[in-house]
């Protein structure tokens, strides 16, 4: 029998949770079925989860999951040019018609889907944003242009958390968004999204003995993101997540990263989130998300 | 004798992309390795690793490249680094690091009248290294005697400051590193 995994109508980091619900009920060996015809909106955050649910299943040697492509013409196009069918099609049975849309270099799509696999794979993401995040990061989010490095540091931290701490190839996705209705102003929302080992695998040798009882996904989330420990004995690491922090307490960034059950995050003064949350619907590997908001240029 | 390193040629030997920028541990850990056998050839006292034409430097590099090469050092070498040539990012990225491990480095630059410090310096340290620049050359009671500190504090300070070598150190006599 298959399984219908079902995709929000609005998938974002809010609606992941639904997502990672319908996607873990049943075993991945089952066959299932991505059903994304409602679709209306997607953040990169909800793109790379679906291709991290494939390659999740992939790995596993699951059966080919079906997907079936957004009823909206103008979603369809979106999702092409952010990149996503071109990665999907290797994960998924594509069912429906995907339009075939030219390279728009005015798109608020300032990275597409893109996989990261090693090293070089950063190089290529950080060497290739940056002209056009100066771009967006001016107009929409006025800020100022040594913002952009700031930027292109924080997108280098994320991605490479994918290779040092995987085990497995993950990708990334960068997009800027008018968030009217929640927000009332322009973001630009970087994800990074693996189907690794997580967190709590990753520090279980070096960190479990010190929470003893506590020890679990949100503990494991809590050593990484605010105690800055790393599974590598060497004292300098774990400082990629520091930048990071360190940039979006500039710019009144939010940083949330959900690994297995739980979901940290560096909540901003202008969103009203939980700092930790825990016994999520489980779901692979680990997400991140950097949001930077439009700065108010009428504030201070 | 000062021996200059351009980081971007480094950077363009060492890892094979057509990008300019020091992002990544694996590529530090490449590009310090390079420098390292450098700086091994050279044989000279001061090394300038020149950041000029480096793009972005991200945090993970910064600690490959810079933190790892001082603690690589050891203290009583007689090698000594300074940087010239960086960006605010790269300075920021640099000073992040620094301070984590306790670490301290000089930096040049034409806008400034002479070196700085990235990284920890605690305030005796910056009031120490400030004044051998001053007078050029000094031992502990000289500098005791200048700032009317206790013997005790002038030579720790010294001593620390030889230790993170950002002075040079001789025969119980401290002076600036040459830059030029």
């Amino acid at each position: 029998m298959t399984r219908i995994v079902e995709v929000p109508p609005s998938f974002d980091d809010r609606s992941f949770d639904r997502f990672a619900q319908s996607f873990s009920a049943g075993p991945l060996g089952q066959r299932m079925l991505f059903d994304a015809r409602l679709a209306e909106f997607a953040t990169p955050y909800g793109l790379l989860g679906l291709l991290t649910a494939g390659q999740a299943v992939q790995e596993a040697k699951g059966e080919r999951p079906l997907f079936t492509v957004p009823s909206d013409e103008h979603v369809r196009r979106y999702w092409v040019r952010a990149g996503f069918f071109q990665h999907a099609a290797a994960l998924f049975e594509i069912h429906g018609k995907v339009p075939k849309v030219k390279p728009d270099e005015d798109s608020d799509v300032l990275l597409e889907v893109t996989p990261i696999r090693a090293a070089e794979d950063v190089h290529g993401v950080v060497g290739r944003i940056q002209d056009r995040a100066a771009r967006i990061l001016k107009e929409k989010l006025r800020l100022e242009p040594k913002a952009t490095m700031g930027f292109a540091m924080a997108l280098s931290e994320a991605c490479q958390n994918i290779v040092e701490h995987a085990g497995t190839s993950g990708w990334v996705g960068v997009h800027a968004y008018d968030f009217r209705k929640r927000l009332g102003r322009w973001v630009v929302v970087i994800a990074v999204s693996d189907a690794g080992v997580g967190f709590r695998h990753s520090l279980e040798a070096a960190q479990a003995k010190r929470f003893g009882d506590r020890w679990g996904d949100g503990a494991a989330l809590e050593a990484a993101v605010i105690g800055g420990v790393s599974r590598f004995r060497d004292p300098g690491r774990g400082q990629g997540l520091a930048g990071i922090k360190r940039y979006l307490g500039r710019w009144q960034g939010k940083l949330s990263v959900r690994s297995g059950t739980a979901r940290i995050t560096i909540v901003p003064p202008w969103d009203e989130d939980v700092p930790l949350r825990e016994n999520l619907p489980f779901f692979p590997g680990a997400q991140v998300q950097v949001v930077i908001p439009e700065q108010d240029v009428t504030a201070g | 004798m000062i021996h200059t390193i351009k980081l971007d040629r480094v950077l363009r030997e060492t890892v094979a992309t057509p990008y300019h920028d020091l992002v990544t541990r694996p590529t530090g850990a490449a590009v310090r390795t390079s420098i390292e056998q450098a700086i091994a050839e050279a044989d000279a006292a001061t090394t300038l690793l020149d950041f000029s034409s480096v793009g972005l430097m991200d945090f993970s590099c910064a600690d490959e490249v810079i933190a790892k090469l001082l603690l690589r050092t050891e203290p009583g070498s007689g090698h000594y680094v300074v940087l010239q040539g960086l960006r605010e990012d790269h300075t920021e990225a640099i000073d992040h690091v620094l301070t984590h491990h306790s670490l301290a480095v000089l930096v040049i630059s034409p806008d400034d009248d002479g070196p700085r410090v990235l990284g920890s310096l605690p305030p005796d340290l910056q009031v120490a290294l400030a004044m051998v620049h001053r007078l050029g050359s000094t031992d502990a009671a000289g500098l005791a005697d200048t700032l009317l500190w206790p013997l005790e504090r002038a030579m720790e300070a010294l001593e620390a400051l030889a230790f993170l070598r950002v002075v040079q150190a001789a025969d119980g006599a401290y002076q600036p590193i040459l830059v030029q």
